[in-house]
């Protein structure tokens, strides 16, 4: 009896003490990945800008598929060639209290080219000519030239107030003295690699978050992260191993959630005169470049098994790609279908091509820049090599791989890139157009393709500021590229992120961004 | 004496000159950065700027020579990364290092050493053979596998532990450290204990050879003779005899610690130097690499310094300089 009582008293007591815990609405996320500074005008680091999104708002926002929407600027349209209107949103204060204004978008803008660091911002900002404050609720933004795509390039254009002073660098932003947005949340504290602490801004234009408090702790080791869920010292983490993937999916107490990400696995094959490795039949250098021959591309296409890829190489986290951006994106084209698979028709063509008994040929990816690109290697290898192929596959670490890929050392290579804008502009402007520095496209053209009828065809689209006619343009555009497999789309990556079951709900997103603000607790 | 010192030091300054040079053209090799960091959007112009910018496209001597001007002028740089001063960004995490280092190196040699002489002294006693069957473990099993092991035994399965990260800050002699809260002890114990494991099977495996081979010796049979009880024997005479090389292995083993304990920091996610010189190494951020690993040389040949010393006074026989 007095046992009994006993422990309803400790139950009680235990709930009481729970009480707050459970409603003191805190969240702490373990993350891969955290920013490099907290200066947002630092560098353009996919983990930099998801981080400081929190205390930070942009003028332009994206949704959860990448297609834009307002933040601090309520509308925005072209009102000549060379000029965008932005309209503000009023009545918004930064967190010291100051209202937001006009004066802050230019100042903000003004001050990228001063304080920005090897992963430059100006990348933003290359189209803008100058910024005019017309009102306090109205910015006209001069560019050079015409630049239909300046809203997707200010979805990481932050705003920080016009009194941040001069010479205000990464001291002054990490020690949090001007650490000051319009953002969902205040900062309150960060140290390179360690904890970003952040405490909720109650007087947000998108209204309070859920959670009073957010720590997001940086784990870059997978295991380590996944221990730090299963352990409760997490409540939600992002990039789950593909390793962890399946047990954890069939854990009662863990919950996951899944999205295709930006990422697409592409195989980009040299079509130089002289191919950079040589590709060798029977031990002797061939004459030319094989890859050169449509049929010898389309022969490679043909013989990747996209299928294989997702279940059995990627235990189903990914999707088959069919071109370089995934479905609904700025520029994605409905009339390519699916590639097939048909090892038949591919051997036909490369004997047609006067290779019927293969060559050798080395392939160079990365190995730990997006989950399962050595895998997928791998298994490329494998799949040409039914194909009559001697493959030499080698799968390097980053930082050894794009410096020689910047020099273009490789034959055929693959890496993954992301269309991070969710336009093709941005894709098609680096890695398809032809190398043409003096326009500035074709940077990461890596191959030596050069189409004519592509570079018209997405120039035209990158003049027109209308949106519809630009879509059909950049559409076309992808139809060329795939039809000439200028490069090899292999499979889109997905995304995992996990959390204790029935603890919080949210909606992934493409980008991949962890945002707090959207990540709702599950009423108990 | 003095003579030592000097010549220590000149030895010290040139070793610090070859590893700058050899570190700088290592990192040169790797390749350029830029390439790197860059975002993928960026235009051919941006980048020349930028390599322009960091002086990358000065030819390697320059590169150097400028370095070695700021360096003798106190500056180690800026990181690329993080544009703070890499001194500051390598100090801000020393510490976690440090005690991380210390607590192992406490248990190792705590639990290491009785464990080595008492396997040495009763060789074929069960218990001593248990000991070295364990040493065995301790350091042929990869330490991410044990750390592993650790978290899903203490941390996720019983919960006793926390799973990584450093605990609550406290004040220790006007240092910040985890060490003075009980909160920051829960999290150093699992790490520390996993990087004390190779050292452990290390100073027992020594220990006892030294032990086996110095019970033999006509020393300790005339002094069990002279009727000295074995307790006196063990640990007036023969652990001082056989600490020579115990102490050279624990100065190495304590340098290598310190400067890569990062298995260890990247499992238990501690955020210490380690994981700061992977990072660096991974993005190609040149200043912290090198400030870095200069460090670590100028740490070795610190404790050998203190090695060679502590030699002196254990063993009378041992001249430094070695002029005679």
């Amino acid at each position: 009896m007095l046992r009994n009582t006993l422990k309803t008293g400790i139950a009680v007591a235990a709930l009481l003490a729970a009480a707050p815990a459970a409603f003191s609405q805190e969240l702490t996320i373990g993350l891969r990945a955290g920013p490099d500074s907290i200066d947002p005008h630092w560098s353009t680091l996919g983990s930099q800008a998801e981080a400081l999104r929190h205390i930070y708002d942009t003028l332009v926002d994206a949704d959860d598929t990448l297609q834009l929407e307002p933040g601090l600027a309520v509308s925005w349209e072209p009102i000549d060639d060379t000029t965008w209107e932005f309209k503000l949103r009023e009545g918004v204060p930064f967190h010291d209290g100051t209202p937001f204004t006009a004066e802050d978008v230019k100042y903000s803008i003004d001050r990228i080219p001063d304080v920005t660091g090897p992963m430059s911002m100006t990348l933003y900002t290359k189209y803008v000519e100058s910024v005019e404050v017309i009102d306090d609720y109205t910015v006209h933004v001069h560019t050079k030239g015409i630049a239909p795509a300046l809203p997707n390039d200010f979805t990481r254009m932050f705003i920080v107030p016009s009194e941040t002073g001069e010479g205000t660098g990464n001291e002054e932003f990490n020690s949090g003295d001007a650490a000051i947005g319009t953002g969902p949340y205040k900062f309150v504290s960060w140290q390179p690699k360690g904890d970003l602490v952040l405490e909720r801004y109650e007087d947000h234009w998108r209204g309070e978050s859920p959670w009073e408090r957010v720590v997001r702790k940086e784990i870059p080791d997978d295991a380590a992260r996944v221990a730090a869920l299963r352990s409760g010292q997490v409540d939600l983490i992002n990039y789950v191993p593909a390793t962890d993937y399946l047990s954890m999916k069939n854990d009662p107490e863990i919950e996951t959630f899944t999205s295709d990400s930006v990422y697409i696995l592409n195989v980009q094959p040299s079509v130089k005169d002289e191919e950079p490795q040589p590709i060798r039949v029977n031990g002797e250098e061939v004459d030319g470049n094989p890859l050169q021959d449509l049929r010898v591309r389309t022969a490679l296409d043909l013989a990747i098994n996209r299928e294989v890829l997702v279940d059995v190489v990627l235990e189903g986290l990914g999707t088959p790609a069919n071109q370089l951006m995934p479905e609904g994106f700025f520029g994605y084209s409905d009339e390519l279908g699916a590639k097939e698979y048909d090892i038949e028709r591919a051997r036909e063509l490369l004997a047609e091509a006067g290779y019927p008994d293969g060559f050798e040929i080395d392939f160079t990816c990365t190995n730990n820049r997006v989950p399962g690109d050595a895998v997928v290697c791998e298994a490329l290898a494998q799949m040409w090599s039914r194909l009559g192929l001697t493959v030499n596959a080698q799968a390097l670490n980053g930082t050894v791989f794009f410096p020689a890929a910047a020099n273009e050392e490789y034959t055929m290579a693959m890496s993954a890139w992301g269309t991070l804008t969710g336009e093709a502009a941005y894709t098609y402007g680096a890695m398809v157009h032809s190398k043409d520095p003096e326009k500035g496209f074709g940077n990461f053209n890596r191959t030596g393709y050069s189409n004519p009828e592509f570079d018209e065809v997405f120039v035209e689209g990158t003049q027109t500021l209308d949106a519809e006619e630009r879509r059909a343009l950049y559409e076309e555009a992808s139809v060329i590229a795939m039809e000439d497999r200028a490069l090899i789309p292999t499979v889109i990556l997905q995304t995992v992120w996990a959390a204790e079951a029935e603890t919080l709900t949210f909606t992934p997103r493409v980008d991949q961004e962890t945002r707090a603000w959207v990540i709702e607790p599950t009423a108990e | 004496m003095f003579g030592f010192i000097i010549s220590r030091l000149l030895q010290a300054i040139v070793v610090v000159f070859a590893m700058s040079i050899i570190v700088f053209v290592g990192v040169y090799a790797i390749g350029n950065p830029i390439d790197v960091m860059i975002d993928p959007a960026a235009t051919a112009e941006m980048r020349e700027r930028l390599i322009a910018q960091y002086g990358l496209d000065q030819p390697l001597w320059r590169q150097y020579l400028s370095f070695l001007a700021n360096v003798a002028q106190g500056d180690l740089g800026r990181s690329m990364v993080y544009n703070t001063s890499v001194t500051g960004l390598v100090f801000s995490r020393l510490p976690a290092t440090l005690e991380l280092v210390l607590v192992a190196i406490a248990i190792a040699t705590v639990i290491g050493i009785p464990a080595g002489l008492y396997a040495g002294y009763r060789p074929k006693s069960l218990g001593a053979k248990a000991i070295m069957a364990l040493s065995i473990l301790g350091f042929s099993v990869p330490t991410f596998w044990i750390g592993m092991l650790l978290i899903m035994a203490f941390a996720v399965e019983l919960g006793w532990l926390p799973s990584g990260g450093r605990g609550d800050l406290g004040t220790f002699l006007g240092m910040p450290t985890s060490l003075a809260t009980a909160n920051g002890w829960s999290h150093v114990i699992m790490p520390a204990l996993n990087l004390s494991l190779f050292k452990m099977g290390l100073l027992i495996r020594l220990t006892r050879a030294g032990m086996v081979e110095a019970m033999q010796t006509d020393y300790v049979k005339f002094a069990r003779a002279q009727g000295l009880p074995d307790r006196q024997i063990v640990f007036r005479h023969v652990l001082r005899n056989i600490s020579i090389p115990v102490v050279t292995v624990f100065g190495l083993e304590l340098g290598s610690t310190l400067a890569f304990a990062v298995v260890t920091e990247s499992v238990f996610n501690w955020p210490g130097v380690g994981k700061l010189i992977i990072d660096s190494i991974l993005t190609l951020d040149r200043p912290v690499m090198v400030t870095y690993l200069i460090l670590v040389v100028i740490l070795f040949v610190i404790i050998n310094f203190t090695v060679d010393i502590v030699y002196a006074r254990l063993d009378p026989r041992v001249r430094l300089g070695g002029t005679k």
